[in-house]
């Protein structure tokens, strides 16, 4: 509910400092601070503009991921660096990741940090659909080739911006459609449904919650409930266990991701509803797979995590290489069941 | 303190304005809730309000603590993270037993209040900046501990945070409202208690009277991490998984309950029961709102005006009891 900014406010109020003090007389210290702010960001920009057309035969790829923390990113970011690995003689790899899920601000100063490194591509995970399209439209300038993957950048904002980004990437809209597909299957037109969707400004976030509702508005059951659980488990824990109290009469509950799945499932059991209650999750991590075959959760939907990032290295190479055109590229969902686990 | 002992009656008195308006607040919530909902005056609801509340209790207690002695801790939210960690790793990669695993995760979080705390008084550091690092090193070591992936652990940690049947209310919740007596008896009663209050009333005046400030407030800084810790195994059993990305920004929610709650930010004031009271609103507030289907906007504007609203009520509560006394 309150998030933590204190790092960032703590930031933004040094400069503020600065001016105060010089104000008073004790300003020379933080003028040559400032002169000297001034003397490397120009020695930044000029580095930037005289990039090299190719450093050498072999490309550097930068990755950049919503929160390594997040084990559905961290799996993938394990992906490439295996990937990297085993072509080691065909590209290097740089992996970044941002602290937490919604600070776009560090996103785009890494996105930044690797125009100035001038790397040869960037495959991007956005942190969000809209904010990361002039930043990223500053790279394809600087002549870096950009691989969108996980969250597709928005159609609106790319095309305002006269960019062209491919992405490489899940259809999370039909994979929440057949998580809820099958979930439609064990209930009966009429019954009540809630939907716990991720951030509501992400885009596989909308998707999922788009594709749960063609699922269950075509199954007839009632959506009783949409809302929010960040895509955390603790938060999704309480919307969860105030949506069980609300609607005595549901069915099922269906998450935009695992861990608001694992959260949901938490609530049902502490409402003493279990069995009563189902729960479909997305993105198929570990913690889930034990769940699912207990049955406490009914599905997961995996999109093949550990090889997202390195559908998107595979596309920015052959872009390198001029084999193939900035055309998105669309990878597997498939639906895992306690039958499929075994 | 310093003022005469006050009358048993004067004492009541005092008593019924400390936490009639906290009350009033509580049960004005509670009645609109009810009214915009059929399904919020349910036992189930208060059944697990109560039982959701038990972590944000026991961590709103310790940050009392340290607010008292007008410090900050701003790592509670990272530590808890961090001793889930701990605890999920053990209980589900080691294989250890229950009791076995919350005490290392409760030692864990002793462990990072211990540290916030010596380096606090070592260096005369101001505790902002100490648990503002703890918060960064707690996080980092949650993401080691875990590797990065939710601990799975399932019902073999579900004890302590289960509802019990018949009462409704898990053990974990009762532990969290003996944490709160126990907690407001050491403020009041004690004569470490009477020290914290001085520490955070003039720090200086305790120094020049032959009083070593600082074992005390290393100590407060420590009971503030052991709490941490002994949330994190009311978190992660509720859960029944450890989830490293646990408490972000929980530091600010327990900052915000203390604060409703009528203790100062510049210490040497404030009363764990009410804490206690501005825990109940914020968890009242949370479910109440879920439970309404409000938008993630409105939700965050509408409690961020209840902790406004909440903190300017009580400046002029205390201007009332100060006129009365």
């Amino acid at each position: 509910m309150f998030e933590s900014r204190i790092g960032r406010n703590l930031w933004h109020s040094r400069p503020r400092l600065c001016e105060n003090q010089l104000q008073h007389s004790r300003g020379r210290l933080c003028h040559m601070l400032i002169m000297l702010i001034v003397a490397l960001t120009l020695i930044g920009c000029g580095d930037r503009s005289s990039k090299p057309a190719a450093d050498n035969d072999n490309p550097t790829i930068a990755l950049i991921m919503k929160s390594l923390a997040n084990e559905f990113f961290s799996t993938m970011a394990d992906g490439a660096r295996d990937h990297q690995k085993a072509h080691a003689d065909e590209y290097s790899l740089i992996v970044n990741g941002i602290k937490d899920e919604r600070d776009l601000a560090q996103q785009m100063s890494i996105v930044e940090q690797m125009i100035a490194q001038q790397v040869d591509a960037i495959v991007i995970a956005p942190a969000d659909s809209k904010a990361l399209a002039p930043v990223l439209k500053r790279a394809l300038e600087a002549g870096v080739v950009v691989v969108n993957i996980d969250n597709k950048l928005d159609d609106g904002v790319l095309e305002q911006s006269g960019i062209d980004i491919p992405f490489v990437g899940p259809d999370n809209r039909d994979g929440a459609r057949k998580a809820g597909e099958h979930l439609a299957k064990t209930l009966k037109p009429g019954d009540e449904v809630a939907i716990l969707e991720g951030v509501p400004t992400a885009f596989n976030g909308q998707q999922r919650r788009a594709g749960f509702e063609d699922a269950l508005k075509a199954a007839e059951l009632k959506i009783v409930a949409v809302q929010s659980g960040q895509w955390e488990m603790a938060k999704a824990n309480s919307v969860a266990a105030a949506m069980l109290s609300e609607h005595p009469n549901l069915k099922a509950i269906a998450a935009s991701n695992d861990s608001m799945a694992l959260g949901a499932a938490a609530a049902i059991k502490a409402a003493g509803r279990e069995g009563q209650v189902k729960v479909v999750g997305f993105d198929n991590i570990s913690a889930v797979q034990q769940m699912i075959k207990d049955g406490k959760i009914l599905a997961t939907v995996d999109q093949h995590g550990d090889q997202l990032a390195v559908y998107g290295i595979e596309q920015a190479l052959a872009m390198l290489k001029g084999q193939a055109a900035a055309d998105d590229r669309q990878t597997p969902t498939d639906l895992i069941t306690a039958e499929s686990i075994k | 303190m310093g003022e005469l002992r006050p009358s048993r009656r004067a004492a009541i008195q005092r008593m019924a304005a400390e936490y009639a308006g906290m009350t009033l607040v509580l049960a004005a919530l509670v009645g609109l809730f009810s009214a915009m909902s059929d399904h919020f005056f349910t036992t189930a609801t208060f059944s697990t309000l109560a039982n959701r509340a038990a972590d944000l209790t026991v961590i709103a207690v310790g940050m009392t603590f340290v607010l008292v002695v007008a410090g900050i801790d701003l790592s509670v939210g990272s530590v808890l993270a961090l001793g889930g960690s701990v605890l999920g790793v053990a209980m589900a990669q080691w294989g250890w037993p229950m009791p076995a695993a919350a005490a290392l995760c409760i030692v864990t979080g002793l462990a990072a209040g211990a540290v916030n705390g010596a380096i606090t008084v070592a260096w005369a550091i101001p505790s902002f900046i100490v648990t503002l690092g703890m918060l960064e090193i707690a996080r980092g070591g949650a993401y080691l501990v875990a590797n990065e992936r939710t601990q799975y652990i399932g019902d073999a940690i579900a004890g302590i945070g289960a509802p019990l049947a018949g009462i409704g209310v898990s053990p974990a919740f009762m532990i969290a409202l003996a944490v709160v007596i126990i907690g407001q008896i050491v403020l009041t009663r004690t004569v470490f208690g009477r020290y914290m209050i001085a520490i955070g009333t003039n720090e200086q005046v305790v120094r020049l009277s032959g009083i070593d400030p600082r074992p005390i407030k290393a100590i407060v800084f420590m009971i503030c991490g052991g709490l941490a810790g002994l949330g994190a195994v009311f978190q992660t059993s509720r859960l029944g998984a450890a989830d490293p990305n646990a408490g972000i920004g929980l530091e600010l929610s327990a900052i915000a309950a203390v604060v409703i709650g009528g203790t100062s930010l510049m210490g040497g004031r404030g009363s764990v029961i009410n804490t206690f009271f501005g825990v109940l609103i914020i968890a009242v507030l949370e479910a109440g709102l879920n439970q309404l289907g409000v938008q993630e906007p409105a939700k965050r504007l509408i409690t961020g005006a209840v902790i406004v609203v909440a903190v300017v009520a009580d400046v002029y509560r205390q201007k009332l009891t100060r006129a009365r006394s």
